[in-house]
């Protein structure tokens, strides 16, 4: 459980200090007063990366060199510093060599609304949701993903240069097959753990009869090495590797139609809580068994009340919740813990 | 004028009195910018042994001048294999107790001293000066690669150990010479990677347990 939050330099704020109560802690303010800062804030303490950006640097606050975040999670004090070049994670005071120990602490679910590209965006966020998942359950995701994203991206520099490499593109190989396959593998199991409850989860909150399913689509086959070697012309011709992992894909599918063409804009919406709802079930079945922190940023307005009551009944009774939202017409429906009434940077507790 | 407005417009040009009062002087200050392109030493560091420096009452500073001068002059890379030496050929190549047939490669000169301390090789060694590393804009031509091939044509290896970093640039590039030498007679051999010895596997980081997982060997 996270019980308190201080920003520094953190995009919009330049100080910034939350207790964080057990149950559910509700942020209300208006639209552009920093409201999925906050959030963004948790995330990027516990995890060590936004669920905003892919990179951290936008998060500095503009005109400064570097940002700070910390907080205390259960017994223990947590700190992330990052500056261009430098990141530095603290451990109960202690400056860590490696992230493992802290990032297997806290971990988190965020449901937000720009969700719904997971339905209708390109592959990346599909890939992403993925990622973001296997990096809290499983201790050799990080060094697999790491290690291909680094070979593939030295792989693809070398068919980039001037003049032809193939020697050097060959030496690359051997290290992109094999953590290659290891992140394959990877996702592919989380896809099989994510799938049933992600079906479940869309039964249960869309009360409706249509059938949701979700599919691993592979970016090669189980003979990575038999693909890399025939797409070998063509990725000479378009100068990058196009067999792998950062190919793979999830299938979205709605009573067996793609549901980026033919779903509605609400069975959209109600696909993507499904898959977060599925990431916050394997997340409390794997590992210490604890329920998630959940953040969720805005979403209850896009919904309709009996979604919105659908949605909170769905999600882990013991996780831990930030949740924010602009106005509250229905303040009563919602029991938190905690309000706080976000105005010109200023947090004031109701 | 507001009174706040009157009293930090003060405070600055106090602020600028401060800051003006307390700076060396400028010959000092270059001494401090030198210092600190130093690795490891920060702006806090730099005042200090620039201070200790200027301050010192026996001929330290010029003896540590010298040595550098002294060292900088004497000190070249061994035409061989790499290492730091006073000569042509440095110590670990003159020694002729040594195996003749055994070659380690490592990345860089650096690399050879933990490997001598374990004394569980008594060998040749080769550093290359760095790894194929495209992202840092390094290909073969920038190590010593063709020396290598040079020697091992030369000289008659039995084996030839590569010591490379278990990342992906050292993979990689252990990858790109066992291509280069596959076709000779010579046995290619890598160092194994592992878990450090006296540690449990709860002790090991995860880079550590990933790398002794997707390095294993049959049993
Ligand atoms: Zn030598």
């Amino acid at each position: 459980m996270l019980t308190s939050l201080r920003l520094h330099n953190f995009r919009c704020f330049e100080g910034l200090s939350v207790d964080i109560g057990p149950g559910l802690n509700l942020f209300l303010g208006g639209n552009g007063e920093g409201k999925t800062t906050i959030l963004e804030g948790v995330c990027v303490l516990l995890r060590l990366q936004s669920q905003r950006s892919a990179s951290l640097a936008p998060v500095v606050q503009t005109g400064k060199k570097s940002f700070g975040v910390r907080g205390r999670f259960e017994e223990h004090e947590l700190e992330f510093r990052y500056r261009a070049l430098r990141r530095q994670v603290r451990f109960d005071g202690v400056e860590q060599r490696t992230v493992g120990e802290y990032l297997r602490l806290g971990r988190v679910v965020s449901l937000a609304n720009v969700d719904i590209e997971l339905v209708r965006g390109g592959s990346d966020t599909r890939r992403r949701y993925l990622d973001f998942l296997g990096l809290q359950i499983d201790n050799a995701y990080r060094p697999a993903l790491r290690a291909y994203e680094r070979a593939l991206r030295a792989r693809n520099a070398l068919l980039k240069s001037p003049t032809a490499r193939p020697r050097e593109v060959a030496a690359y190989d051997a290290p992109l097959i094999q953590h290659g396959q290891v992140l394959l593998r990877q996702r592919a199991e989380l896809t099989e753990s994510l799938a049933p409850l992600a079906g479940q989860a869309y039964e249960r909150i869309s009360a409706a009869r249509e059938k949701f399913t979700l599919r691993f689509v592979p970016g090669a086959s189980a003979d990575f090495e038999g693909d890399l070697e025939r797409s070998h012309r063509e990725s000479i011709r378009l100068r990058q590797t196009i067999v792998g992992p950062h190919r793979d894909d999830l299938e979205l599918r709605i009573d067996d139609f793609p549901a980026a063409q033919f779903a509605s804009e609400g069975q959209q919406r109600g696909i993507a809580l499904a898959m977060k709802i599925a990431q916050a079930d394997v997340l409390k079945k794997s590992g210490d068994k604890k329920a998630p922190l959940l953040l969720i940023d805005d979403i209850f307005g896009e919904l309709d009340p009996e979604r919105r009551n659908a949605l909170l009944d769905n999600l882990p009774p013991a996780s831990q919740k930030l949740v924010t939202a602009t106005a509250m017409p229905w303040r009563d429906e919602i029991i938190a813990d905690i309000i706080y009434e976000l105005c010109d940077r200023r947090l004031r507790r109701l | 004028m507001s009174r706040t407005g009157g009293s930090s417009s003060l405070r600055r040009v106090f602020h600028l009195e401060v800051l003006k009062r307390t700076e060396y002087p400028e010959a000092i200050r270059d001494l401090i910018t030198q210092l600190r392109q130093m690795p490891g030493v920060g702006p806090r560091s730099a005042e200090r042994i620039a201070l200790w420096m200027i301050q010192s009452r026996d001929d330290k500073p010029e003896q540590i001048a010298t040595a550098i001068s002294k060292t900088r002059a004497q000190i070249r890379p061994c035409k061989l294999c790499g290492f730091f030496a006073t000569e042509e050929l440095c110590e670990i190549c003159r020694d002729d107790s040594r195996a003749s047939d055994l070659l380690c490669v490592v990345e860089q000169p650096t690399d050879i001293l933990p490997l001598e301390k374990t004394s569980a090789f008594r060998g040749q060694y080769h550093a290359l000066g760095g790894r194929i590393a495209p992202l840092d804009h390094i290909g073969p031509e920038d190590l010593r690669i063709q020396e290598l091939l040079d020697r091992i044509a030369r000289e008659n290896f039995s084996e030839i150990i590569f010591a490379l970093a278990a990342d992906v640039e050292g993979e990689a590039t252990t990858n790109y010479l066992v291509e280069s030498l596959k076709a000779k007679p010579i046995k290619l051999t890598r160092i194994a990677r592992g878990l450090p010895a006296g540690g449990g596997l709860e002790s090991a980081d995860e880079l550590t347990l990933y790398q002794a997982l997707t390095g294993r060997t049959k049993l």
